[in-house]
């Protein structure tokens, strides 16, 4: 799991990424800065929880990624089988040129998660 | 401008870049301190305040930085609520006074605070933010009878509003009434499912009525059973009166909606009440709302948690289509979408219309 996150890191303009799994435990991180991972992971899992409900009541189907931007950096939770995966972006990225990275990365994370 | 009012400007883009590079590298109570500085130096109070509140999200025991949030928040609260006033005068809406009664009440002007909703309930009767506000007045004082019958006014006008149903599930527990309160906390886990404090709450709201407790249930539990609270909440509430929406407001949805690709869109205001809607008809707007507003608060309430600052802005994807999520105003704004949708335009769209709400104001 830290093998995918290393090379999915070294894509220009990922800060960071980490693997929880849907309750919200960490299973892998590796981000350049100091973070609070467990906290991450635990907020992950709230969010994941109030979209799987929003999705499912509105008909748009299962989860499969949630892009958020804020003031300082952007971050992507992203469904990967049995686990998510996080990804913190600058917030001047390119998300054409890193979405194909975190989509490769998701899969690889998913088969990972099937062993 | 002169050339040292230039050379005096860059310098402080300058300071701004460096400090907000270091605050991306290991952020600390003092360097958001100098970044919100630099952004009054320049000029831009609303940027200095924006900076404040990160830096007391982030360090909320740092006390140089809390006393300094404090003192900008209350300046931008005088300023908003001379705004206030001014727009109830010339261009009155119910979001007006249930707004202006929260700034009273966040400065503990309390009789002002019910003054100004007791004007807006006569005003705008059918809008359920400001018996919000005024339950939350009784709340404050203890005034469980009272604060029953606003709340309860507040949930029979949106039946989705989150903070409406906690605060009046609360109240029922101090009333001895757990009962009550377990039915209106499993309205909310409706569409607010896994939220851990709601969950906390019902435990001991079931234990104090003698009923089962049962274990924690996943948003994606397909078995959770419907309650007669739930089937209460499913029926389709009635269309609110069309004189309390803002024409503007709702064209500006409408227009959204003729974009290629987007399904529908809805404009929720701070308390989780629709403001403006145009959705396919099979899709309840109030339920929709309540949805857009647990993500959203679940988000925002997190976004400085994820290293990623102040929520501005969010894309929901499903297998089956996708919700564009977006702060504007003190409203949020939702536009649901296929999943093939031309991003770029409807982006611009979504931002046309976030301009237009921004001008009204």
């Amino acid at each position: 799991m830290r093998e995918i996150l290393g090379k999915l890191n070294k894509t220009t303009g990922i800060r960071g990424s980490m693997i929880v799994n849907r309750d919200g435990i960490v299973v892998a991180s590796d981000f350049s800065v100091e973070m609070d991972e467990a906290g991450m992971g635990a907020v992950t899992s709230s969010i994941l929880q109030a979209l799987d409900g929003a999705l499912k009541r509105i008909n748009m189907g299962k989860f499969t990624r949630f892009l958020i931007t804020g003031s300082e950096n952007k971050v992507v939770v992203v469904s990967a089988g049995q686990a998510i995966l996080l990804v913190l972006l600058n917030t001047e990225v390119n998300m054409g040129m890193v979405n194909v990275d975190i989509k490769d990365a998701a899969n690889a994370v998913a088969e990972k998660s099937k062993m | 401008m002169g050339l040292l009012g230039f050379f005096s400007q860059w310098r402080t883009n300058s300071k701004i870049k460096s400090l907000e590079s270091a605050l991306q590298g290991r952020p600390t109570p003092v360097l958001y301190l100098q970044l919100a500085d630099a952004h009054k130096e320049a000029g831009n109070s609303t940027k200095a305040a924006q900076v404040l509140k990160l830096g007391a999200a982030r360090f909320p025991s740092a006390p140089e930085i809390i006393r300094r949030q404090a003192e900008a928040e209350k300046v931008e609260r005088e300023n908003e609520k001379k705004r206030l006033i001014d727009k109830i005068q010339s261009h009155p809406n119910p979001i007006l006074y249930a707004r202006l009664a929260e700034l009273y009440k966040a400065d503990g002007q309390i009789e002002k605070t019910i003054d100004t909703c007791q004007k807006g309930v006569k005003a705008f009767p059918k809008y359920g933010g400001t018996y919000l506000v005024l339950g939350q007045i009784y709340v404050e004082k203890k005034q469980w009878p009272q604060a029953v019958t606003e709340l309860e006014k507040s949930v029979e006008l949106d039946k989705y509003n989150y903070l409406a149903l906690k605060l009046l599930a609360q109240v029922y527990m101090e009333l001895s009434r757990p009962a009550d309160a377990a039915q209106r906390l499993e309205d909310i886990l409706y569409f607010a499912p896994g939220d851990e404090a709601i969950l906390e709450l019902l435990k001991k709201a079931k234990e104090s009525a003698g009923q089962p407790v049962d274990p924690p249930r996943r948003a994606s539990d397909d078995s959770r059973p419907v309650s007669k609270a739930n089937t209460r909440i499913l029926k389709i509430p009635e269309k609110k009166a069309d004189n309390q929406r803002d024409k503007a407001l709702n064209d500006g949805v409408a227009q959204l909606r003729t974009v290629q690709g987007v399904t529908g869109a809805i404009l929720v205001d701070q308390y989780g009440l629709v403001v403006a809607a145009d959705l396919d008809a099979s899709i309840d707007e109030g339920l929709a709302g309540a949805l857009i507003t647990n993500v959203y608060r679940t988000a925002a309430a997190n976004s400085v948690k994820l290293n990623v600052g102040e929520f501005e802005e969010g894309l929901v994807e499903g297998d089956s289509g996708n919700i564009h999520i977006l702060h504007v105003d003190e409203m949020i704004l939702a536009v649901f979408a296929k999943a093939d949708v031309k991003m770029g335009l409807l982006e611009k769209s979504i931002r046309d219309f976030a301009g237009t709400i921004i001008q009204r104001k």
